[in-house]
């Protein structure tokens, strides 16, 4: 333990820290980093604006936006956009009226069956194949597909966790052990390639709905963590409390175990759907034309070879503002849920 | 006077053998005010606390309204007495993220059915007695210690409760604080609702209780009337106990 010792090396360490701590050294080492530094942004700018080529990108917006999904119709994922925009809007600067923060969930839940119904078709709207689908629309879709469906199994998850029966417990603990110990590219290639297989003769899931569904198995295991950490937080006293009110195990669930839970774990589940909206790229592996996908096939055209530069900085800034959106509302969120702790 | 509550020979232990209640009995009768009073890990919250099932027991009977339960009583049987007795909290323990009135409101609207208005009003009636009606779109977090114990109140009483249970109700209060939850608890006494107190308060004890329970190592040593008990009391424990708080 000489190590510790404070009075042992103590010449060589002032020695150390004069050399570091003199100002010639000091303004050395910033011009350094300065020139380099400088030389660097320099190099990116002029490289962006004239050694680069954007035509690749400005050429092609609409594939990355629709993918091949057929122009006439395209009004449909942008009306659905513009839906998801307004109900972002609404959810940051929205006004602080108690029906529409009541409400607010149901919009929110309402525009995943909207975006389906727009893309898809049918009832009034000319139907539209799933492999025409693509671009930024599939990567949100996908996403928000998967969230909606993995929120309420991952809440499930966490409660059989916590159940005091045995198997459903064990059943559960199983289950997100084990989807925690798979990498998410298996559990992808699981959902293309053997659930097909397995279903019934005739049954077919289409290829988008298999990625929807893998995810949503993947995701929720580990929101189920996450929720499982936030019910943990809750102090047993509010558990007696409902308890004494004549409240049953299932009303103490939805009312005050589960409301007080999803607050503590907000930051932790933000960052699954984050995580998940990146993952989402993992499927141009498999053969989706999302984002990833579309950008792929984009390069693969003679006209635009070789612009891998271009496409991949444009694709990290898509990336980069859409997750910067989702980490930004969910903040808002937080700010708006948070409660003074009164116990 | 009919009895709410009858005990008869509760008894209960935690592990090595250590007996939280042994061999209690007593009864209440209805519109009667009981003050359990010991030292800390003398059982009296553990008491309080099988009365509605919030704690077992291993042997003995209980019988609250009119409802026998047994060591071996089911969750059901249970929650049907905790419908009917209202309990207060050391810590309040109102739920953070519903507002004064939601509190109030929710075991009336999720438990008795009633509809929302009409618990609604009857919540806002209570906070007027409680003198916190302005508070009612408030959180529990922006309230003080005390008006957040007289919510608590106000939401035993929303089920319109036949017995009270006051867990040590002021102890977690500024001292500043005391005398208005205490306040509140008289006019509740005197309204003639059944309560037992858990408490350190004697001035309390004094003018409001028609009994006195006295429990160390989890038996009952005395149960006398108050007059008895502070200026006269049997038993060497207790004359103890009150000279050590007075």
């Amino acid at each position: 333990m000489n190590n510790i010792n404070p009075n042992l090396n103590t010449n060589s360490f002032i020695k150390i820290k004069k050399f570091l701590l003199s100002k010639s050294k000091y303004n050395f080492c910033n011009f350094i980093f300065f020139v380099i530094s400088i030389s660097l942004i320099f190099n990116f700018l002029t490289w962006i604006f004239i050694n680069s080529n954007w035509k690749v990108v400005t050429s092609n917006l609409n594939l990355y936006a629709f993918g091949s999904f057929p122009p006439d119709q395209q009004w449909r994922p942008i009306l659905w956009f513009f839906s998801l925009l307004s109900i972002t809007f609404i959810t940051v600067y929205g006004p602080k009226w108690n029906w529409i923060r009541k409400n607010l969930i149901f919009g929110w839940i309402g525009t995943v069956p909207l975006g389906i119904y727009l893309l898809n078709g049918g009832l009034g709207l000319n139907p539209v194949m799933t492999r025409h689908w693509g671009g930024l629309t599939l990567t949100i879709l996908i996403t928000s597909c998967s969230i909606l469906f993995s929120l309420p199994i991952g809440i499930l998850l966490a409660l059989c966790k916590r159940s005091s029966i045995f198997l459903i417990q064990k059943l559960s603990s199983f289950y997100i052990d084990v989807m925690r110990a798979v990498p998410l590219i298996a559990v992808l290639f699981f959902g293309q390639l053997l659930i097909p297989l397995f279903l019934p003769v005739g049954l077919e899931i289409d290829r988008v709905w298999r990625a929807i569904i893998a995810f949503t198995f993947f995701v929720s295991a580990y929101i189920a963590e996450d929720i499982r950490g936030g019910l943990q937080s809750i102090p047993n006293n509010q558990i007696e409390a409902a308890k004494s009110l004549g409240l049953n195990k299932y009303q103490i669930n939805i009312f005050i175990l589960i409301p007080q839970a999803l607050r503590v774990a907000l930051p932790a589940i933000t960052n699954q759907l984050i995580g998940l909206f990146q993952n989402t790229s993992l499927m141009s592996i498999l053969g989706l034309m999302e984002l990833l996908g579309v950008s792929r096939s984009i390069l693969a055209n003679p006209e635009f070879i070789g612009q891998y530069i271009e496409v991949y900085i444009w694709l990290a800034s898509v990336y980069w503002l859409f997750c910067t959106i989702m980490a930004f509302v969910s903040k808002k969120l937080e700010q708006k849920l948070t409660i003074n702790k009164g116990y | 006077m009919k009895p709410i509550l009858t005990a008869k020979n509760l008894t209960k232990s935690y592990a090595k053998g250590i007996l939280a209640l042994n061999e209690v009995s007593f009864t209440l009768d209805q519109g009667k005010v009981l003050v359990v009073m010991g030292p800390s890990g003398s059982g009296k919250s553990t008491l309080i606390r099988t009365i509605n099932g919030l704690e077992t027991f291993d042997k003995g009977e209980l019988n609250v309204l009119g409802i026998k339960i047994s060591a071996d009583s089911d969750e059901r049987k249970i929650q049907k007495v905790r419908r009917r007795v209202g309990m207060v909290f050391q810590q309040f323990n109102l739920f953070p993220h519903l507002s004064i009135l939601e509190n109030i409101t929710l075991a009336p609207i999720q438990v008795q059915k009633r509809n929302k208005k009409e618990a609604e009003e009857y919540g806002m009636n209570l906070l007027c007695q409680m003198g916190i009606e302005s508070h009612a779109k408030k959180y529990p977090g922006q309230l003080s210690g005390g008006e957040q114990q007289r919510v608590a109140i106000a939401r035993s009483l929303a089920l319109k409760p036949e017995l009270l249970l006051f867990d040590e109700p002021t102890s977690a209060l500024d001292p500043e604080r005391i005398n208005e939850v205490l306040d509140a608890m008289r006019r509740l006494a005197d309204q003639g609702m059944t309560m037992i107190v858990v408490t350190h308060e004697i001035k309390f004890a004094k003018e409001v209780s028609d009994q006195v329970l006295f429990i160390d190592s989890g038996k009952i040593l005395e149960i006398s009337s108050p007059e008895v008990f502070f200026s006269n009391a049997s038993h060497e424990r207790s004359r103890k106990f009150l000279n050590q708080i007075n």
